[in-house]
């Protein structure tokens, strides 16, 4: 049986049917990335100025190179794309595999560059929001937001979830766990197998609440002389370190380790300060009146010994808004400019005297500082560890929310990672089918050049449409 | 000229297609499971349809018990080792298990029971046969799509057994509870929540790559002569269908991931700042938006909809022509309003949104769009209802449902309309009467429908008829029962019946309390002698919940006759006489019976339009699109749709 | 579809100045994102129009690269189609936040402190 209308057209309507698939599934791409597209607008323009995290402009965040060169790449691929199509109209298999090649290699280049910018995100760059709001930006030192804590005792609760603390504990030996309670007393389970363990006894737990449940409705229950199914059990260890992410904990204090998963570690806490290099304050959710006592400022202190940041940092805000004063007449200063200015602190810190606020390329006007405003692209993502850095020590309970620039820093980087990784995701998908063209279409070539053609064409298409996304996600993710 | 005398199958019709077939059968794995065959695919999605409808309804079942007889262990299931664990030590339903049966109930009932039902399984297996075609464009594709459709399915399926539960905050699954849920599991990848979030990216993809599917199907490979206009209604709906599920899913995949980014990624999508869970400032950034996940979810959520109608639509209108013996009245104009219903579905989303305290100026423009709506809505049941007219009616079993659809669907959708003015949903958002609403939408409505369809083309595949006494035993009870469910809820949702309330409302004393009607009346004694209450005690709102529930068990019986019906008619049903059993119009009875893979074994032509039936002079009865007769046009291959008519693509 | 070698020829150098133009374009958009034209502080003048160079450029995709130029109706049609609801889309936000009573309620709340 033969499908018609896969090689020709058919005549009404002018297509063959890949042709007509491929843009109906672009149409549904139209609305998926239209989606995503809304909730960016949506997000932006809901922020509030003061209560919202603020929207970080993708100059100051971004490595601007990188996507400007990630843009070059895709525009060449598709270039790229065509040229191979029309080689082979011209039914030359040569020409077209090094075209085609060239794609591949774009695709790949785009990908590099993509993974180098999501490490630096993810792992260079960290905020920390104090409790009044005010966020210093900068580098976290390795290993110290976790909560660091000797244990030697767990509790386990059968009917919470599989615990998770095993593997934050520091150390590769494998612990022995003695279990202090219950029918198993004295005997021992290895760290490796603690997961296993827990579904053993979750799976027995649950049958003995199962069968008391089905005694208590029969009335054959006897309190007291029938045995409470055990739901937890305690095991003790020789004291080992574990090094929690703070995320999974639901409380703690100097004894205790509550975990959301239910489990309770016992021991001591050893260190729980977060030390960070700084390189920025922000101060737009401080109202211009509090910035002058914001916490930020007593960390500073304590890690440098003076008050000379402080000073200059605010004598650039004052600037600022003198600035701003003088040009918005009467009052109708945006909200989000009062709020407080976004200081490379770096440069602060370089140049005594406040001058420099950095990047300025409109000679000695200051800028205005707002959201919008991008006096700092320097600081951004460069420089990793420079000279002169500050590191400052924060105890976690002066902290709101700890996070590196992935994801979960703020919906600016949340609609960022989601927009990009997805339509990172139709690169890959994209230069698979056309490696797919690549290594086997000789056949269908010898055999049809006309049906290889068009399927590079259908898979062009679909390169084109994800070439004409990355040429909005540009410019309203790193520039504006 | 005759019909049977000229269509090419004789009566052996059942013998055929094995004669056909003997060039080296396919292993049964590819034949059956791998297949690319649009009929077996159809079949496919049918039977795991109807699985996953049984298997909602049994949910409900289990809800219904919690709100008739809230301090009542649920009987039989209490001793299961799953339910153990949900169930309380009593033996009642809690509050948990409801959220989890009642989230999953509306989910699977949409999206794993009646849009593949309707969409996958009918629209699979008709509308490459009533084209004409041998298949669908992409049949790899469709294979895809159900076993990406499958795959959602089985993820679904298996929340359920997964330590959190299944996902349990409604079928809206609506942000931030959402988001929130279930948090304190070590691995939330592994929470029912999530693996919600995730099988519906699988079904929302299993539904994009179906629709791509249909839609090329129909532009491209209509037989010879099938002109736009000689479409049988069935493929136009499916057309229409096919774009909302194209334009309108791609937003709900988008919330999926943005909520899966939330659980997984910790952002903060739909998370507002200063959110708190439990008492605890929540670990995020903030800055997001619930009221975007309403926006993204129902810009779907209203199209989805008609995704669910427009097919019941198709099915009744391909059985009441066939059975009235007269054509389907006003094609044209109901070609139309599908088209422009398919159009209006995406600008009346906020219709469910009223009370999310949006302002006046955007609530009139959704009440006005929502009022316009009904419109087409009335056309094309209208149109249905006028069909009937001055028709000798043959009620077999699939008449007989299609029948019921009509006013079923009307009462559902009536009930709609006070619910687009933003006042009275004041009073009526979130009650049982919304419930009430579209429950006879899609209940009584579609299912009504998919009954209908399969008593209808049943033949077509196996070659026997359905039992016609098992039929009308199914029906009546069915008709009954649905209508003791719903009607009530209508009531009760006036009185201010909260909906997903889990102990049926006896939390709420001053609404269960209400007189529905007085002891002393008709019904307060038929009431009281049928639940053996003591004569002369009035019947509040609240025991209205003994009538809904009863008739939830009662249809569940109801169902056997239909569950033996099809499985003893396969094999032992009688046999059908000719290829074309219902003496219908349309191409897919051209077919041999059951059609063999590539569908036609002569090119089909289509010479006239879908629905001549009593033709002014004609010998017979109803005169088929495919058998040529004088003075009919045929065609020019490729030509065949002319200008004017091409324009609604 | 071009066939003949002419045809095929002139296509080339249609996608050869269209690659031209969109690099050009790209640097063209950085300098605007980078010295926004239209005073100190970038405003939504300098966002429309980093759209609107956006808009060009993808518009030239898809015009060239990917056919439209010289499609079958029926795509157009779909197109056009798809295109009413990625309005729809993109409005969400007015309908979300358009709300002339919140104005008011805002207006009378800040002329009270
Ligand atoms: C005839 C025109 C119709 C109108 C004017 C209409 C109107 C409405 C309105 C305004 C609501 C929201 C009520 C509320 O939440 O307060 C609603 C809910 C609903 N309607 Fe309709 N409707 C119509 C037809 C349909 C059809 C054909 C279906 C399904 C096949 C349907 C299914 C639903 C569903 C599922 C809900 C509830 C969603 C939920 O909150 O869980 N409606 N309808
Ligand atoms: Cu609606």
């Amino acid at each position: 049986m033969e499908i018609p209308y896969e090689v020709t057209a058919r005549r009404d309507t002018g297509l063959y049917n890949a042709k007509i698939g491929v843009w109906l599934f672009l149409a549904s791409e139209v609305m998926l990335f239209g989606g995503l597209f809304s909730a960016y607008v949506f997000l932006r323009v809901g922020t509030q100025p003061g209560i919202d995290n603020p929207w970080p402009m993708g100059l100051n965040v971004q490595i601007l190179m990188a996507g400007f060169v990630n843009t070059l790449v895709l525009i060449l691929s598709s270039v790229f794309v065509v040229f191979a199509w029309v080689a082979l109209k011209e039914r030359k298999w040569n020409v077209f595999r090094n075209w085609m090649i060239g794609v591949l290699a774009c695709s790949a280049l785009f990908m590099v560059i993509k993974a180098y910018e999501y490490n630096s995100k993810l792992t260079q760059h960290h905020d920390i929001k104090l409790l009044d709001n005010s966020i210093l930006g900068g580098k976290i030192l390795e290993g110290t937001d976790k909560i660091r804590f000797d244990a030697d005792s767990v509790v386990v609760d059968f009917s919470g979830s599989a615990p998770g603390f095993m593997n934050q504990v520091e150390s590769d030996e494998n612990i022995e766990f003695k279990i202090e309670t219950g029918e198993n007393a004295g005997k021992t389970v290895k760290l490796s197998e603690l997961r296993s363990w827990y579904h053993k006894e979750h799976v027995r737990m649950m049958r003995e609440v199962a069968d008391m449940r089905m005694k208590q409705r029969k009335g054959e229950w006897v309190d007291g002389t029938d045995k409470n199914p055990e739901t937890k059990a305690t095991l003790s260890a020789k004291p080992f370190r574990i090094n929690a992410n703070p995320r999974k904990i639901a409380g703690r204090d100097e004894e205790t380790l509550n975990f959301r998963d239910r489990t309770v570690i016992k021991g001591k806490l050893v260190d729980d300060t977060i030390k960070m290099e700084v390189h920025s304050l922000n101060l737009q959710m401080v109202p211009l009146q509090d910035q002058e006592n914001v916490m930020a400022w007593k960390l500073i202190h304590a890690a440098t010994g003076g008050d000379e940041i402080k000073e200059n940092v605010l004598a650039v805000r004052d600037e600022k808004v003198t600035y701003v004063r003088s040009h918005f007449p009467d009052g109708v200063i945006p909200v989000s400019v009062l709020q407080g200015p976004f200081i490379n602190f770096r440069k602060i810190h370089d140049v005594p005297g406040g001058e420099a606020h950095g990047g300025d390329h409109h000679g000695e006007e200051p800028k205005a500082a707002h959201p919008g405003d991008h006096g700092s692209e320097e600081s951004a993502e460069h420089g990793h560890g420079s000279h002169g850095d500050i590191v400052i020590e924060v105890p976690r309970e002066q902290t709101s929310f700890v996070t590196n620039h992935g994801p979960r820093a703020g919906t600016y980087y949340a609609i960022y990672f989601t927009m990009t990784g997805l339509h990172g995701l139709h690169v890959v998908g994209g230069a698979l089918v056309l490696a797919y063209f690549l290594l086997f279409g000789k056949r269908i070539f010898l055999k049809n050049p006309e049906h290889l053609a068009n399927r590079v064409e259908v898979g062009g298409l679909f390169w084109h449409f994800v070439d004409l996304v990355w040429i909005f996600l540009f410019p309203i993710m790193y520039l504006m | 000229m005759s019909a049977a005398s000229s269509t090419h199958q004789g009566a052996d019709a059942s013998g055929h297609a094995h004669d056909e077939h003997d060039h080296h059968d396919p292993p049964f794995w590819k034949k059956y499971i791998f297949s690319t065959d649009h009929k077996v695919i159809g079949l496919q999605y049918g039977f795991t349809a109807l699985v996953f409808m049984a298997f909602g309804f049994f949910l409900m079942m289990v809800m219904r018990w919690s709100i008739a007889y809230p301090d009542r262990a649920v009987p039989f299931l209490a001793d299961l080792p799953w339910f153990q664990s949900w169930l309380d030590a009593d033996g009642k339903v809690t509050g948990e298990l409801y959220n989890m049966f009642g989230a999953m109930h509306g989910t699977i009932m949409i999206f794993l029971g009646i849009v593949p039902l309707a969409f996958g399984a009918f629209g699979n297996y008709v509308t490459p046969l009533q084209i004409g075609a041998p298949d669908m464009a992409f049949p790899r594709l469709n294979m895809a799509s159900f076993w990406s459709y499958f795959i959602g399915g089985v993820l679904m399926f298996t929340s359920f057994f997964l330590p959190s539960g299944s996902a349990k905050v409604g079928w809206t699954n609506y942000s931030p509870l959402a988001t929130t849920t279930d948090l304190q599991f070590s691995d939330i990848f592994w929470t029912g929540q999530t693996q919600w979030l995730l099988a519906m990216v699988f079904l929302i993809s299993s539904s994009l790559l179906g629709a791509v599917n249909f839609i090329t199907t129909i532009i491209n490979l209509r037989a010879k002569g099938m002109t736009w206009m000689r479409m049988p209604f069935f493929v136009w709906a499916m057309l229409v269908t096919g774009f909302l599920l194209l334009l309108a899913f791609p937003p709900l995949e988008v919330a999926a991931i943005m909520q899966l980014m939330d659980r997984m990624a910790g952002t903060s999508f739909f998370v507002p700042t200063g959110l708190h869970v439990g008492g605890m400032p929540f670990d995020a950034a903030g800055g997001g938006s619930p009221l975007l996940y309403q926006h993204l979810f129902w810009f779907l959520g209203h199209p989805e909809v008609y995704v669910l109608i427009l097919p019941a639509f198709a099915i009744v209108a391909e059985i009441l022509p066939c059975n009235t013996r007269r054509p389907l009245w006003g094609y044209k104009t109901m070609v139309y309003a599908a088209m422009v219903l398919g159009f209006l579905s995406f600008i009346v989303w906020a219709h469910h949104m009223y009370l999310t305290g949006m302002g006046t100026s955007v609530s009139t423009f959704f009440q006005t769009t929502t009022v316009l709506i009904s419109v087409p809505s009335v056309i094309l049941i209208t149109s249905l209802l006028i069909s009937l007219w001055g028709g000798s009616i043959r009620f077999n079993s699939a008449m007989l449902f299609a029948t019921a659809f009509i006013p079923m669907f009307g009462i559902g959708g009536l009930t709609g309309l006070p619910l687009a003015f933003n006042n009275i949903v004041l009073h009526l958002h979130d009650t049982y009467y919304v419930i009430g609403h579209f429950h006879y939408v899609v209940a009584p409505g579609t299912i009504f429908a998919l009954f209908a369809g399969i008593y209808h083309w049943f033949p077509k595949q196996t070659g026997r008829m359905m039992s016609e006494r098992l039929g009308q035993l199914h029906f009546w009870p069915s008709l009954i029962f649905m209508n003791g469910i719903f009607m009530p809820m209508f009531f009760q949702g006036m009185a201010g019946f909260h909906r997903r309330a889990f102990d049926g409302g006896t939390a709420y004393e001053k609404v269960a309390n209400q007189l529905f009607v007085s002891g002393d009346s008709f019904f307060g004694q038929m009431f009281n002698f049928v639940f053996h209450r003591a004569g002369g005690q009035d019947v509040n709102m609240i025991d209205l919940n003994l009538i809904m529930s009863s008739s939830a068990w009662l249809l569940a019986l109801a169902q056997i006759p239909f569950v033996i019906n099809l499985f003893i008619s396969v094999t032992r049903g009688k046999k059908v006489t000719s290829d074309n059993p219902w003496n219908a119009t349309t191409l897919e009875w051209a077919t041999p019976t059951p059609p063999p893979h590539g569908n036609f074994l002569t090119e089909p032509v289509a010479y006239r339009g879908p629905y001549e039936y009593s033709v002014p002079g004609a010998e017979e009865d109803f005169t088929p699109q495919f058998v040529p007769g004088e003075g009919d046009t045929v065609p020019v291959p490729g030509e065949d749709a002319p200008a004017k008519t091409e324009t609604h693509a | 579809m071009a066939t003949t070698p002419e045809e095929l020829a002139s296509h080339k150098k249609a996608y050869t100045a269209i690659g031209i133009a969109l690099l050009v374009l790209t640097c063209v958009t950085v300098a605007f994102g980078f010295w926004h034209p239209f005073g100190p502080v970038m405003t939504w003048r300098d966002i429309t129009l980093g759209l609107l160079i956006a808009i060009v450029k993808s518009s030239m995709v898809a015009l060239i690269f990917m056919h439209l130029n010289h499609e079958r109706g029926l795509i157009y049609k779909i197109l056009l189609f798809t295109f009413c609801f990625f309005l729809g889309l993109m409005l969400l936000i007015f309908f979300a936040h358009a709300d002339p009573i919140r104005e008011a309620f805002d207006a009378i709340r800040n002329s009270l402190g």
